[in-house]
């Protein structure tokens, strides 16, 4: 059974209760996790019956006249019913309904299948993008619309044209910070600083298919290096955005890093993780090629942790190293390297695309 | 009516314009009904209801028979729209649609029982477990689309409370109705 946070999560998904923020984050976790889709799904089916009593009313005509008129205009629906996930209508597949791995399928446009390649990690190849285009055309949309709404938030100014924020180069709010040690900073929640995150969390849906987990380390023997990754590096220009899910099993993300080389901070937002009593998680840095993983502090224990980044890695290594996190004593590892289990690792992936979109 | 919705939405993923007027006519009110009461403004109710037909008409191919009734999955994604809606309009003034908030705040949740499906009696079973004010919580949030905040405003309950409470509730009910 999914864990009970998650699911209440998602139970109050489907009922409307959460804000705006929260939202965002939880459509984000739909897309990460197929457990948490599933839920969501789930509780869709549980409450969903309570429409029943809403009183119908009857909507004026033109509605439909402007449906209509648009539909000529959107793309039509693919017309393979076979090609479909999950759903034939000659022969309804019989499904378990509670696992539906494939559920979340939906709300997973393609996006970066349009995307200038060579400035994202290196990785598999990403999936087959499916061949609706309708999905295709739906992010883009909304991710905008997200951008919009989270930069208006955090400068406290009306929302700017839609298509004036959609590039990295003008993200928010700009002071260079002086350069911090290692040590955790733990604040209070910001909350301007979340909305901005949540827009790139808004932006993991796209990152899906560039998503890969990494092989959990075994624990105690500390970490060996990733596999090296072939890329170019330094490609992507500053502003690029990095988001590592870090996992214990590919399915459950217990942290979600997320890393502003611009600003040169990183913040790691606990999703799943539960606090160990008496002990604290330590996040690490593994660079690509190098066997000494660097502590880049202590996890605090409230939702949110931001601290800054270590000045002596560049872009390229954030880009390409390997994050995890292990238990430690309290306050953190006493020898500078790890000395309890790695639980979780990830890797980053570009969660905003380092060219407009069209 | 199920079978033959499913069956609509089966045309329309091929295309089929005719069976998506008949998908429109068969379930616009029941859509109306529920973006009217979470947006309280007709203006944007419309607005919504055409966002929504059209992600059907382009989303049609992934509706899944075996994991949520036509009704439901319409009904879900218009809710999830309006809800984005209310909430971001909310973030920025929450004076800025009395509106809504006076057509949430003076009605009732609506009992217009019409049919009383088995899946609802059940859900109603496990609510009724529930004590009354929890109740109250769950379904003003349902039909009115109310986040924490506003369920605290609106009721005087402190929103920590709240959090609490729905939280439990849910659990709750989903122990009752068996996961």
């Amino acid at each position: 059974m999914y864990d009970d946070a998650q699911d209440a999560l998602a139970a109050e998904y489907v009922l409307g209760t959460l804000s705006a923020d929260e939202r965002e984050h939880a459509e984000a976790l739909m897309s990460l996790d197929p457990g948490f889709a599933a839920s969501v799904k789930q509780w869709e089916r549980r409450l969903g019956e309570l429409n029943v009593m809403v009183e119908a009313i009857e909507p004026p005509p033109e509605v439909w006249d402007k449906i209509r008129a648009q539909l000529g205009a959107s793309a039509p629906a693919p017309q393979s019913p076979a090609a479909a996930p999950g759903f034939a209508f000659s022969e309804p597949p019989v499904v378990p309904s509670a696992a539906a791995p494939d559920a979340p399928a939906e709300e997973l446009p393609p996006l970066l299948a349009g995307e200038p390649g060579e400035d994202t990690i290196a990785v598999p190849p990403p999936p087959e993008p499916e061949p609706g285009e309708a999905a295709t055309e739906e992010l883009p949309h909304e991710l905008s619309d997200s951008i919009t709404a989270s930069l208006a938030k955090s400068l406290a100014e009306p929302p700017p044209p839609t298509e004036a924020v959609d590039r990295p180069a003008v993200l928010p709010a700009v002071e260079p910070r002086p350069e911090r040690s290692a040590n955790v900073v733990q604040l209070q929640r910001r909350v301007s600083r979340w909305r901005r995150m949540t827009v790139l969390m808004g932006a993991i849906a796209a990152l899906l298919a560039l998503y890969v987990g990494v092989a959990q380390f075994a624990p105690g023997l500390g970490p060996r290096s990733g596999p090296v990754v072939a890329q170019a590096p330094g490609s992507a220009p500053l502003g690029a955005r990095l988001v590592a899910a870090l996992n214990q099993e590919p399915t459950a993300p217990a942290f979600l890093l997320t890393v502003d080389p611009q600003r040169r901070t990183m913040v790691v937002r606990r999703v799943s993780a539960t606090a160990e009593l008496g002990k604290s998680y330590e996040l690490w840095l593994i660079a690509s090629g190098s066997p000494a993983p660097r502590s880049l502090g202590v996890i605090g224990a409230d939702e949110f942790t931001e601290r800054a980044i270590p000045a002596n890695f560049d872009l390229a290594t954030l880009r390409a190293a390997t994050y995890a996190v292990s238990l430690e004593p309290p306050g953190g590892s006493p020898s500078g390297a790890p000395t309890g289990p790695v639980l979780f690792t990830g890797r980053v992936v570009e969660s905003v695309p380092t060219a407009p979109r069209t | 009516m199920q079978a033959e919705l499913v069956w609509l939405i089966g045309a329309v993923a091929k295309g089929d314009q005719a069976a998506f007027e008949r998908l429109y006519a068969a379930t616009r009110a029941k859509l109306y009904g529920v973006l009217l009461r979470i947006l309280g403004k007709p203006e944007l109710a419309e607005e919504v209801m055409q966002e929504t037909y059209l992600k059907v008409w382009k989303m049609a191919h992934t509706f899944d028979p075996t994991l949520a009734s036509p009704i439901t999955w319409m009904v879900a994604m218009a809710r999830n729209r309006a809800i984005d809606i209310v909430r971001r309009r909310s973030e920025v003034s929450i004076e800025d649609e009395p509106e809504a908030q006076n057509v949430a705040a003076e009605s009732a949740p609506p009992l217009a029982r019409r049919e009383m499906t088995e899946e609802l009696k059940r859900l109603l079973a496990c609510l009724g477990k529930l004590d009354p004010e929890k109740q109250r919580i769950v379904l003003l949030a349902y039909y009115s689309g109310w986040s924490r905040e506003q369920l605290s405003t609106k009721l005087d309950i402190p929103v920590n409370t709240i959090k609490t409470w729905l939280r439990r509730s849910l659990l709750e009910i989903r122990e009752c109705m068996g996961r």
